[in-house]
């Protein structure tokens, strides 16, 4: 397996976990599982980045694409998913099935 | 002596903090210390980050917010760092970034988002370190010091690619923004683990939440590899000027406090420093502060008590407007009453009495503690427990104590819940996740909360925490309304909590509903913090503050010397500050001889603060 990104441009928010605020967010609670499970999968071979609006806006404008789409739209657009700097989802948390999918897909044709 | 743990070694820069509660003498000890040291031929920098700096009344001069040197002396100079300003310059070091990416109404949901009391503390270290990075001074005194919560953050940096990948739980930490801060951090937390390059001072009170205060702190920094240097007790009675029975008594008492403060601290150096009848101020007078502390030379307090009669007496009825019942009876059915403070100006014993007067009017009552040092058990003599407990003796006083453990249990335990059909390993980060301070504080909030129900109570008087975490848990609220009504929470709350929510804002801002008492006493820093804290609560949740209450007045009948004379003269002075500064009713309660406790002491209390003649 080569070496694969996975980045999460993510908008504000208090946690990145979702147990911090007035009622656990189930999506968030479950994108974590996802992502703990991904880097169990991949073991080392997967680099798995979440970039804060707030934080880490440097990774935002790092990428003129995530940039120009959060200028068009707003922060409403995030999260944004990209595989090896291609956006591969936006305004919603990819499932585990469906990140990996698309990095099997990536695998092939690399 | 102690003048060894200050003393520059000669080769590197010596960092001396001054950790304490407002209102020790935190900022009179490190003008004491700074001019001493500069005295003694080190040059010296001294910086405040007082929110409120009496600065230029110590030194008869202007500071402000960039290095000026003390007028005739030598060696000396100071800065007075606005920690708003640093709140404001921080915020907008993360925002403005942004500023190409996002429109004006998104950028301020950001902003609201980061006026959270953790980025204010980071805010203010940030600005300390700047002056630890080759400062070009001998030695650089801080009036204040981080507190083992900031050291925490700041220690995120190290790790925080870490976070970023396992995104573990975290509060808003400053590293993830700042990642070329990181070596920046990592050497000012070196620094502060040094014995050799810093020294960490406590200055307390010689009173028992001092005590409990000072020692939860060191050892919470202890356990950061911070250790404490020395401490310093401010504001003994002098001997000679307890000249009647009154103060013979308090003087007793505050001796079995000095003694607990030998047993909880028998490893550290101690000087006990005595209370001056006026503010020190002026560079002669803090240099002799400096040789008691540093030198043991104890002729040269300036305590000079001629136990002559003093004609000087605070007349308070002509402030006395109106009393307790018609301020704070119910007005529609139910009132809410919090009493508001920093520790130590006696929010508990003025919120019990208050309570008891009120239940003795007839008004069934309940008086709620959030203060995770409450010694409400105490006052009643009796357990108080998470749940509403009757007061024995009482027809109409309740009492409750949100237990912060109890609480995150209770929360832990309905968050798992709420995850139980996931799988074993979500069920197990979830657990994770819930050990974290986010969830600490969610949990007592919730609590809280809970007591804004209709309960069943014509009056509910709430005793809240002394910091401004309350001040937080109360804020919470509209930023999580303002985010929830811009939609741009990525949070999915429920209809039924926001509503929860919107309904305790607004209770909280009817005046026919709640009614915000701040405690205060009559002296400068109890007096700006209390300040402070209502204009932060105007300004920022819209809440306007009810009543004052002032403690700890001298009585009429005690203390008729030289020595309280000139006190008095000083409470007088800052009664009618107090009166100008918040312009609303106010109540005073009187220094008393021994801590109020049992229902005869609190009655007599209440009818003294509250009675109508």
């Amino acid at each position: 397996m080569s070496n694969q990104e996975l980045t999460i441009y993510e908008g504000a928010m208090c946690c990145a976990t979702g147990i911090c605020g007035p009622e656990p967010d189930r999506k968030l609670i479950e994108f974590n599982e996802t992502l703990k499970r991904l880097t169990s999968d991949y073991n080392g071979n997967l680099k798995i980045m979440r970039a804060s609006l707030v934080f880490n806006s440097l990774l935002f404008f790092a990428n003129p694409e995530i940039a120009r789409l959060v200028k068009e739209n707003g922060p409403a657009i995030l999260p944004i998913t990209t595989v090896n700097g291609s956006i591969v989802a936006r305004q919603k948390y990819m499932t585990y099935a469906e990140i990996k999918n698309v990095l099997e897909k990536e695998t092939l044709s690399a | 002596m102690l003048k060894h743990q200050i003393i520059p070694n000669g080769k590197e820069v010596k960092f001396i903090f001054f950790s304490g509660k407002g209102g020790v003498g935190k900022s009179t000890m490190s003008c004491a210390t700074a001019v001493w040291l500069a005295k003694a031929g080190y040059k010296t920098l001294l910086v405040t980050t007082d929110p409120a700096p009496n600065l230029s009344d110590i030194f008869g001069q202007a500071i402000g917010h960039q290095v000026t040197p003390i007028r005739n002396m030598e060696n000396l100079h100071a800065i007075e760092i606005d920690p708003d300003m640093a709140s404001e310059e921080y915020r907008e070091r993360i925002v403005g970034p942004l500023r190409d990416l996002l429109d004006e109404k998104n950028l301020e949901i950001i902003k609201e988002q980061l006026n959270s009391p953790c980025v204010e503390e980071v805010a203010a270290f940030d600005k300390f370190i700047e002056f630890m990075d080759d400062p070009g001074y001998d030695v650089v005194v801080f009036d204040t010091a981080p507190t083992g919560h900031t050291i925490r953050l700041l220690e995120l940096p190290s790790g925080w690619t870490d976070t970023l990948n396992q995104s573990a739980a975290t509060c808003i930490g400053p590293g993830a923004s700042l990642q070329s801060a990181k070596a920046k951090y990592e050497k000012a937390i070196d620094y502060l683990q040094d014995r050799e390059r810093t020294s960490f001072v406590f200055v307390l009170k010689p009173e028992n939440s001092s005590i409990l205060e000072t020692k939860r702190s060191a050892e919470e920094l202890s356990k950061l590899g911070i250790a404490t240097s020395f401490l310093i007790v401010n504001g003994l009675l002098p001997e000679e000027a307890c000249t009647d029975d009154f103060f013979r008594k308090k003087k007793a008492g505050e001796e079995r406090i000095v003694a607990r403060i030998e047993t909880e601290f028998p490893d550290l150096e101690k000087i006990y420093y005595p209370l001056q009848d006026s503010e020190v101020s002026g560079t002669e007078l803090l240099n002799a502060v400096g040789r008691f502390v540093y030198e043991d030379k104890k002729d040269e307090t300036g305590i000079k008590s001629s136990p002559s009669r003093s004609a000087v007496f605070f007349n308070q009825k002509s402030y006395r407007k109106l009393n307790c019942h018609d301020l704070l009876k119910p007005t529609n059915g139910q009132r809410f009453i919090f009493f508001t403070g920093k520790g130590g100006v006696g929010k508990s014993t003025i919120a019990s009495t208050t309570s008891l007067y009120m239940a003795d009017q007839g008004y069934k009552t309940l008086i709620v503690t959030t203060d995770p040092a409450s010694h409400l058990h105490d006052i009643f003599g009796q357990a108080i427990n998470h749940e509403p407990t009757k007061i024995n003796g009482v027809g109409n006083l309740y009492a409750a104590r949100i237990d912060q453990r109890q609480a995150l249990e209770e929360y832990k335990e309905r968050i798992l819940e709420s995850v139980k059909d996931q799988s074993e390993e979500t069920k197990r980060s979830v657990e994770e996740d819930l050990n974290s301070p986010c969830a600490e504080e969610m949990a007592a909030f919730e609590k809280f909360m809970s007591y804004f129900d209709t309960n069943g109570y014509d009056i509910t008087v709430f005793d809240t925490a002394p910091t401004g975490h309350t001040l937080r848990l109360l804020e919470l609220p509209t930023d999580w309304k303002g985010f929830i009504d811009l939609g741009t929470l990525t949070k999915q709350t429920s209809e039924a909590t926001q509503n929860k929510y919107a309904d305790v804002i607004e209770k909280m801002r009817n005046r026919d509903k709640s009614s915000f008492v701040f405690v205060m006493y009559p002296e400068y820093t109890p007096m700006i913090e209390a300040w402070r804290a209502s204009e932060d609560l105007k300004k920022q949740v819209g809440i306007e503050t009810a009543m004052v209450a002032v403690n700890y007045i001298l009585p009429k009948d005690a203390g008729n010397n030289a020595f309280f004379g000139k006190r008095r003269k000083q409470q007088e002075k800052y009664l009618g500050e107090i009166e100008e500064r918040f312009n609303k009713p106010m109540i005073f309660a009187h220094l008393l001889d021994h801590e109020p406790k049992g229902l005869a002491a609190l009655r007599l209390m209440g009818q003294d603060m509250c009675g109508v003649n």
